[in-house]
């Protein structure tokens, strides 16, 4: 079971930004293991462990249970008492944060045994593989495994935690406590990032925690019980691997908790509506400058372009260079470039690159771009 | 230099290749067996080297990537034409934007 992986219902795939993926069996490209390392240290294979991290739909609430068993024995504990299932991390802390005697309160749960069943473990599977390959094999292992799906996995992390703070908490006094409990949980599939820099074969310490991060999504254990969440059942992200999406909620769980968000910046609920009925008058408006950064992109550069009225600045042969004044607010200053390649229908693509305000020509604007200055830009061959 | 979309080539003289890429670790190649410059996140479309030749990830999230082809490559993209490399080193680039307070990274 452990040796498959949970596919089902994913909707995309993440990775780190910059994307030069790691999709091959770890060595494949020369980053070799030394000889010596036994069986059960290899690590898992990134392309499924990605998926794990971006997988939505229906936990496995039978695999998922078995794992958190299995987690416990392994770390030495009894089996929780009770598996609690909530419909999204939000349903989970307040199940937690009922009444202090509730089903699900600190008398009826114990203590949190989060040390005990997930870091002790990694920690010591840590320690095993540094002393196995050296530090510098554990470096490599790390960079082609883990260091692929760590930033974008652990931004969603960071945002969904985020998300649950500012809904959850009324007060200073509730934001700590949620953050308290925030620090109980196990991240289940977004554990993915550092799972897949280690062997999580039948028999292995990590196991049971892989079960769980292969089937569900956040859990919290605790002495008497574990609460396990559902994963999403949506999950929208542009190819860089931010939550992005102009109609609806980038990140949304069955039971209603949902992230908003446009080319990873957080927007509010009501904000996708709007974008649909924009208008020039509206964005130049809008006071808040990140909101019409992202209301720019989503009406579209050329469009307000054309509607404003606005004046190419500058032409030259690696594009046009425009300016958009706003009040109160640097100019934007854009590249238009065309694609060197034809679409298959024949016709050239023409996107839109915002560079910096004191951008001056087409040419010193693309070189930005690519950490140039303007006279070092000299593509011999364009596609 | 060279471009594919959102990706520069750019050749580096042997000289000013940085001594640690000797021993630096390599980008594993894809199943495929290629060394993938970047990776579009949800399309999978991938800046792609064919051919013998290592890659080497300098410090930073984002690269730059140092591309060694000892015998010449071509880099391919599903939706671009293939551009055929000469033999050398190579520093590899990510497009970006520019945001107001920060920098990001284009995907294509």
């Amino acid at each position: 079971m452990t040796a498959t992986v949970g596919t089902a219902g994913t909707t995309g795939v993440t990775g780190g930004i910059g994307g030069a993926g790691a999709v091959g069996p770890v060595g494949a490209g020369g980053a070799a293991e030394p000889a010596g390392v036994p069986a059960g240290a290899a690590a898992g294979d990134v392309d499924g462990w990605r998926a794990v991290a971006a997988a939505t739909g229906p936990a496995d609430r039978a695999a998922a249970e078995a794992g958190v068993r299995l987690a416990y024995r392994r770390a030495g504990l009894a089996e929780p008492e009770r598996i609690v299932w909530a419909g999204s991390p939000r349903a989970a802390l307040r199940l937690l944060r009922e009444a202090p005697d509730g089903p699900c309160g600190p008398a009826a749960r114990g203590r949190s045994v989060r040390e005990a069943v997930r870091s002790a473990p990694w920690a010591a599977e840590r320690g095993r593989l540094n002393e196995l390959l050296g530090a510098r094999g554990w470096g490599r292992r790390w960079a082609v495994t883990g260091a692929r799906l760590w930033e974008t996995t652990e931004r969603l992390a960071d945002r969904i935690r985020a998300g649950l703070v500012e809904e959850a908490a009324g007060g200073p006094a509730d934001e700590a406590e949620v953050r308290l409990l925030l620090l109980d949980a196990v991240l289940g599939q977004h554990d993915a990032a550092w799972l897949c820099a280690f062997g999580t074969e039948p028999g292995s310490p990590l196991e049971g925690l892989a079960a769980v991060a292969r089937s569900a999504g956040w859990w919290w254990p605790y002495e008497r019980l574990a609460v396990v969440c559902e994963r999403p059942v949506e999950l929208h992200r542009d190819e860089a691997g931010r939550l992005d999406r102009g109609d609806g909620p980038a990140l949304a769980y069955g039971d209603g908790f949902a992230l908003h968000a446009w080319r990873g910046m957080p927007v509010p609920a009501a904000f996708p509506a709007e974008l649909r009925a924009l208008t020039p008058e509206r964005i130049r408006t809008e006071e808040n400058a990140e909101l019409r950064r992202v209301m720019l992109e989503f009406y579209g550069y050329d469009r307000y372009l054309r509607e404003s009225r606005a004046k190419p600045v500058h032409r030259d042969d690696t594009g046009v260079l425009w300016r958009i004044p706003l009040p109160d607010d640097e100019d934007v200053a854009m590249v238009e470039v065309v694609n060197s390649t034809p679409e298959p229908d024949g016709t050239s693509r023409t996107y839109w690159l915002r560079v910096p305000p004191d951008t001056r020509t087409a040419r010193q604007g693309v070189a930005w771009t690519f950490g140039l200055e303007a006279d070092a830009y000299a593509p011999l061959r364009e596609t | 230099m060279y471009r594919q979309g959102d990706v520069l080539i750019v050749p580096l003289d042997e000289a000013a290749v940085p001594p640690h890429a000797a021993d630096a670790p390599q980008e594993p190649r894809d199943a495929r067996g290629r060394l993938v410059l970047a990776l579009g996140e949800v399309t999978g479309h991938a800046h792609a080297v064919l051919g013998p030749g290592r890659l080497l990830r300098e410090p930073g999230a984002v690269g730059p990537l140092l591309l060694h082809l000892p015998d010449g490559g071509r880099v391919v993209h599903e939706e671009h034409a293939a551009i055929p490399l000469p033999k050398g080193w190579y520093r590899v680039v990510r497009q970006r934007e520019y945001v107001p307070g920060s920098v990001r990274l284009v995907a294509d």
